[in-house]
């Protein structure tokens, strides 16, 4: 039997128990300390073109909801946009979360299989597979996402739009302009073809003995990101002529690894100098990297006292235009999860009309990654021009799509690189087990690329 | 009355007669059946399924292609386990762990040992002051440690190579990039052990080391010859426990590394977590962490029938002794 004492103290336990494990499971989304919105008409204009957004409603019936929004990176910004969209309906409240690039294809695709997760996040369409299952379609007219987003159509699938392309982006070289000058380099010297381009990168390395000072040219942890484009230059395609079979262990793929080598073994960059070209590049470390759009966001927003431009990358002969200068890809827009609420999606949908066709914000976007706009009433406006890496690209006809590439071309030929570069792997070895991987990687995933669809295209 | 009393009372009047054989049983009372039911129950029903049915359900996917992101989940029969065996990147986990394992668990005993009895027989006014010191990395989370020392080996502004005037590539170097994973361990680690084995240092009989010093023993005789076969079941406690756990590193290796460069620090456990949660291949995935079970079940039971020889062939030796002194 228990004493009254005890008693009162094991009930006090119990009630504490009880409160700490309610205040636990109350953390949960959808719930809301908002304002209510009695307001339907804002007095605001209809936005749009063909793809309209009527802000003057009232979404969730004016009644607060909270949507939670995952991203990778330009987090503020997000937030901005999310922001500005509460102030029109102030009882809609985002939050966007930022979940690192390391932890989000873990995270996500099984927040989403365990019917959790956030209402709303931000995707890569080397993911597609991972994600499409717990995705939510547009509530928006294929026809209208067409007319207004370039390369909308080829997103559809079934009549269902679950995700289209913000812009296209692609790789260029990054140099630093403060030491560029310093080495006695103008405009006219910057390279056209990879044999001028490694004679610049001796000119801008610089060495105290057998210490390297300086980087000319440093693609440490970007291997992976030059690998799949360059072969292009070459006239070889990701995929053999069947359309399904990867196509990595071969001739082109071989004289690009042994072309970035020789870089090195000239002495102008080094394997051991930092782990991260972009971030070397950034601190001041190496004058010239390779890199694609979203690194000119983050030398604004994390090194904005470095002075820097772009160029188009160089190709393997000079005056000649090669089958393609690079890939490219699209930054995708967000996803809705089909799991959330009712009303989370309706919400989201309205934020997704609000979002496609704010004008503004799919500007900074992409001038913040650097891509070409997919929103074509923003096509033409000429700060485009003046960005220095989307300048880079010259013609975006002669840049080729692969398709949503699944993520093991990037991580086995990232690990492809550093067997190279640290693990005295020989080059072809490397390309052997990496094709090996990838092929394993895609068995039974059905993926089918793209390439067929460039203009210039040839099978091999 | 107390209880005890009433229930030694109650206990003898409904007890059964005691038998010649042995002592008379003693019926509990049912309250105290039912407590214990329920006790045992609760963990035996946790075991099954939190352990068992897990693990059931890890050994049937092994033998399928499973990917749950989109239901597949088809019978493959042995496939995983074929592709498995000729799996390069597989051996090259398997020789790594096993590195790993033996470096650490070696660094973690001998280090562990060396200060245990340092702060035994020596420092023994500093014990509680080093004791604590060598214990707080145990109590740190292992992440913040992983990230800790990631930033120490830098090399340009990390501080081994600051402090040593070293010129190496800690984690990128694979000369070193596996080691430096060791260190960063034995660090986190070796303080547990410390307490473990001052523990068992503690629980040494005094009057067996002062015969030892009556006898003449030296310092190492003494450590050799009485310390450390008595300190046997704490220190086959302390290698079981760590191989154990080493089999299993994970979290240092994503953290400093991610298995780099190329696979040179690619432990068999980075490898179950790339296949299940990178490219969502959980039937493969599936496959290696039963080989990794079955692997660490091996070497266990194995150690464990090492110890044991240890400890019988001494035992035998004296009852041979025995028998010869008896007059036939």
């Amino acid at each position: 039997m228990i004493r009254p004492k005890r008693r009162v103290r094991v009930a006090a336990s119990i009630a504490a128990a009880t409160v700490i494990a309610v205040s636990l499971t109350a953390c949960g989304g959808g719930g809301s300390g908002g304002v209510e919105d009695t307001e339907a008409d804002k007095g605001l204009p209809v936005a749009g073109v063909n793809l309209t957004y009527d802000p003057n409603t009232l979404v969730n019936d004016g009644k607060p909801i909270e949507l939670e929004w995952w991203a990778w990176s330009n987090i503020e910004q997000f937030q901005a946009i999310a922001d500005a969209y509460t102030e029109i309906h102030p009882n809609v409240t985002i939050k966007v979360v930022n979940q690192p690039w390391e932890d989000y294809w873990t995270k996500l695709p099984l927040e989403l299989q365990s019917d959790g997760g956030p209402a709303i996040f931000n995707v890569h369409n080397s993911q597609h597979d991972n994600l499409i299952a717990k995705m939510e379609p547009y509530d928006i007219d294929p026809a209208d996402l067409e007319a207004d987003y370039t390369g909308a159509a080829a997103h559809v699938i079934d009549g269902e739009t679950y995700y289209v392309d913000l812009g296209l982006m692609s790789g260029s070289i990054y140099y630093n302009t403060d030491m560029w000058e310093a080495a006695g380099l103008t405009e006219a010297d910057i390279p056209k073809t990879w044999d001028e381009f490694r004679e610049v990168a001796k000119k801008l390395t610089i060495r105290e003995g057998d210490e390297l000072r300086q980087a000319g040219f440093n693609f440490n942890g970007a291997g992976q990101a030059m690998q799949m484009g360059m072969a292009y230059q070459l006239g070889q395609n990701l995929f053999a002529a069947d359309g399904a079979t990867p196509a990595v262990d071969n001739q082109a793929n071989l004289d690009v690894i042994n072309r970035f080598l020789d870089i090195y073994a000239d002495g102008s960059g080094d394997a051991d100098f930092g782990a991260s070209a972009t971030e070397s590049f950034g601190q001041g470390l190496s004058a010239m990297t390779y890199a694609w759009g979203w690194f000119s966001g983050t030398l604004r927003n994390e090194y904005p006292d470095l002075k820097w431009s772009a160029f188009q990358t160089p190709v393997p002969s000079g005056g000649e235009t090669p089958y393609a200068y690079d890939r490219y890809n699209g930054e995708s827009t967000f996803g809705i999860n089909a799991n959330a609420s009712d009303a989370e999606k309706a919400a989201a949908q309205d934020f997704l009309r609000y979002y496609l066709t704010d004008e503004e914000s799919m500007k900074e976007l992409s001038l913040s990654f650097s891509i070409f706009p997919a929103y074509k009433p923003i096509a033409d406006d000429p700060a485009f021009t003046e960005d220095p890496a989307l300048a880079a690209f010259g013609d975006i006809e002669r840049y080729i799509w692969p398709g949503p590439v699944p993520s093991t071309f990037e991580t086995s030929t990232a690990t492809m690189w550093e067997e190279i570069l640290f693990n005295g792997v020989a080059p072809e070895d490397a390309l052997a087990t990496a094709q090996k991987t990838i092929e394993k990687d895609l068995d039974g995933k059905g993926f089918v690329p793209t390439e067929d669809l460039y203009p210039f295209y040839a099978a091999d | 009355m107390s209880i005890h009393t009433s229930t030694k009372q109650a206990a003898s009047s409904s007890a059964p007669a005691a038998s010649a054989s042995g002592p008379r049983r003693i019926r509990k009372p049912a309250s105290e059946l039912w407590l214990r039911n329920i006790t045992v129950g609760t963990v035996m029903v946790s075991i099954v399924a939190l352990l068992l049915i897990p693990i059931g359900i890890a050994l049937v996917g092994s033998f399928h292609d499973w990917n749950p992101l989109n239901g597949t989940f088809d019978f493959t029969g042995i496939d995983n386990y074929v592709e498995l065996f000729a799996d390069a990147t597989f051996w090259r986990a398997s020789a790594n762990t096993l590195v790993f394992g033996i470096l650490a668990i070696v660094g973690r005993v001998v280090l562990g040992l060396a200060i245990a009895y340092a702060l035994f027989s020596k420092l023994s006014r500093w014990r509680t002051f080093f004791r604590t010191i060598f214990y707080l990395p145990t109590v740190m989370p292992l992440v913040a440690v992983a990230f800790l020392w990631k930033l120490m080996y830098n090399p340009q502004f990390g501080a081994i190579n600051t402090l040593f005037g070293l010129d190496i590539n800690w984690l990128f170097d694979p000369r070193y990039s596996l080691l430096a994973i060791v260190i960063m361990t034995i660090w986190k680690d070796f303080g547990f052990a410390v307490i473990l084995f001052l523990a068992g240092l503690y629980a040494i009989p005094e009057d067996v080391l002062e015969a030892a010093s009556v006898d003449g023993a030296n310092a190492w005789r003494t450590f050799w010859h009485i310390i450390l076969p008595l300190l046997r079941p704490m220190l086959f406690f302390v290698v079981i426990t760590s191989m154990i756990g080493y089999l299993q590193a994970f979290v240092q290796v994503l953290v400093m590394t991610n298995g780099g460069p190329g696979t040179s620090t690619q432990l068999i456990s980075f490898m179950i977590y790339d296949q299940a949660f990178v490219k969502y291949d959980f039937g493969y995935a599936s496959a290696i962490a039963f080989v990794l079970l079955v692997a660490t079940a091996v070497l266990t039971a194995a150690s464990w029938r090492m110890n044991q020889s240890a400890i019988d062939t001494p035992r035998r030796r004296r009852a041979t002794k025995r028998s010869e002194k008896r007059p036939s």
